[in-house]
């Protein structure tokens, strides 16, 4: 995951270059490091530079990661021919190479052809079956091919393997919520709040689930989430102090009145919805109307 | 309420359009949605479809944030005499025409407030194929719901049922991605990640 302040840096030279200034194998670079997903500038960028002699020799060994890099860019964005291109420098320089192998199945995906795909990362996975990245590419072949139970019993095999890659539980939680198979996105969720507690997103996404599948018992697991989100984010997270009045508002619905928990609830709640009308109030205040009606309405029904 | 779906003629105006094709082209490797803001026109004919707020480009499947959205959303457009008349949606894939499960809830949730509420599906092909053919129908797919509550797709070739409201549409559509006008898109992840980001796109179509 990206943190703001690397979010920051990576926009700022990405509108550097994108200007025509310089720094473009520093954007290449960060975009390696946090692995990201910005094909069509990687492209344009990394071909400026492995088009231009001058500054590819400049690079000295790192020319092949930037061949590397811009061959998938290219895949990405289905610009065959120069993936094809740079493949072949890659196979030059590196024959029986595992890792360009890797590309060239990689072609094969792009190109759509699943099954010669497939039979080459067989091929590759029986010198290194432990290597992730094509388990990976399992995974997102059976994607692309629309068929996602596939994906799934894939992720779930990689996973039993693997069991502490953070971005698969994610990738896993993220299909079970599209499928609308929320029961088993929880569970992804507490796997990731099991191995990382510390980490907010996970304490959200959780907890926007645990709502979703509704019921009383979920709605008060949900909105306890929310609180630890508000409190590993130093009450700044939006999204929870909207989820606080949401669950708060549900679970009075539910329990009309019956429990002793309300009076306590209720006061998180307007607490939430405090901090929410002065964030909008300083930064969206055209905002404001629409939010104190909506929280009005949440708070009444509560 | 006037006539019922069966009858009803729906027409996307350009804004409403170009704003939303433009957020799916600003997250091309994922699905996203939207609500449609309009009114049933004096003549009780048709849905008049006349802007459009991009909602999210991540985990459209959960509730919390499609609530407060529509919320907020419905509070906004109800001062101005509009509601939400319907939702658009563009699947994660680009062979993927199928409406889903998570496409249906949420137009089902829709109609209980606004019973001739309409589903827009992207239609990738048609989007792809814009830029050579001088095609003026609109790149979605029109989905309504049948006596049975069923979404059904509405064929909208030789009649008049789904119709953009500016017969330019496309040229305008295709002069703002040529422009990369999608970069700066605002959807309701980006408004709730950070609030000072204002969902309703204002400075798009100066």
């Amino acid at each position: 995951m990206v943190t703001k302040t690397e979010e920051n840096q990576l926009n700022r030279l990405e509108s550097q270059v994108d200007n025509g200034g310089s720094g473009a194998w520093e954007y290449l670079c960060l975009v390696r490091k946090l692995k990201l997903r910005r094909s069509d500038k990687v492209l344009k960028h990394g071909l400026s530079i492995l088009n231009n002699p001058s500054k590819r020799s400049a690079l000295g060994p790192e020319e092949w990661t930037l061949y590397e890099q811009v061959a998938v860019a290219a895949m990405d964005c289905q610009s065959l021919d120069v993936a094809k291109d740079c493949i072949k420098v890659l196979q030059k320089k590196f024959p029986d190479s595992k890792r360009v192998g890797r590309l060239e199945a990689l072609l094969l995906e792009a190109k759509g052809s699943w099954e010669l795909a497939e039979k080459a990362y067989s091929s590759l996975l029986e010198d290194n079956p432990l290597d992730q990245t094509i388990h990976k590419r399992r995974v997102a072949m059976a994607k692309a091919q629309g068929n996602i139970p596939g994906a799934i019993e894939w992720l779930n095999k990689y996973l039993e393997i693997f069991m502490a890659d953070h971005d698969a539980w994610r990738e896993l939680g993220e299909i079970y919520v599209s499928l609308q198979m929320y029961k088993q996105a929880a569970f992804c969720y507490e796997e990731l709040i099991l191995s990382q507690p510390t980490v907010p997103l996970y304490h959200l996404a959780y907890a926007d689930v645990l709502y979703t599948l509704g019921g009383l018992e979920n709605l008060q697991t949900a909105k306890k989430y929310y609180t630890s989100t508000i409190d590993l984010t130093g009450g700044k997270n939006t999204r929870a102090l909207f989820g606080v009045c949401l669950c708060t508002s549900a679970i009075a619905q539910i329990t009309k009145g019956k429990s002793k928990e309300e009076k306590e609830g209720a006061q998180v709640q307007s607490l939430a919805a405090k901090v929410l009308e002065k964030d909008y109030k300083q930064r969206a205040p055209d905002k404001l109307p629409q939010l104190t009606t909506a929280l009005k309405s949440l708070t009444l029904s509560s | 309420m006037g006539s019922s779906s069966g009858d009803l003629r729906y027409e996307l105006s350009q804004n409403a359009y170009i704003k939303l094709v433009l957020h799916s082209l600003n997250h091309l490797t994922s699905a996203v949605n939207g609500v449609l803001i309009g009114r049933i026109s004096p003549s009780n004919d048709a849905v008049l479809i006349d802007d459009a707020v991009p909602l999210f480009h991540s985990h459209l499947g959960l509730l919390p944030q499609l609530e407060i959205s529509l919320m907020l959303i419905e509070e906004y457009f109800s001062a101005k005499g509009l509601n939400i008349v319907g939702y658009f949606h563009a699947n994660e894939r680009s062979d993927d025409y199928e409406l889903g499960g998570v496409a249906k809830n949420i137009g089902d949730h829709i109609c209980r407030y606004f019973p001739q509420a309409a589903i827009l599906l992207l239609d990738n092909k048609k989007l792809e194929a814009l830029k050579k053919s001088k095609d003026r129908s609109a790149v979605t797919q029109l989905y309504v719901r049948d006596a049975s509550k069923n979404w059904k797709l509405v064929h909208s070739e030789g009649n008049n049922r789904f119709s953009l409201r500016e017969p330019s549409a496309n040229l305008m559509l295709l002069d703002y991605i040529a422009s990369e006008k999608w970069q700066g898109i605002v959807d309701f992840d980006d408004h709730l990640d950070d609030i000072s980001k204002d969902w309703l796109n204002p400075g798009l179509f100066n």
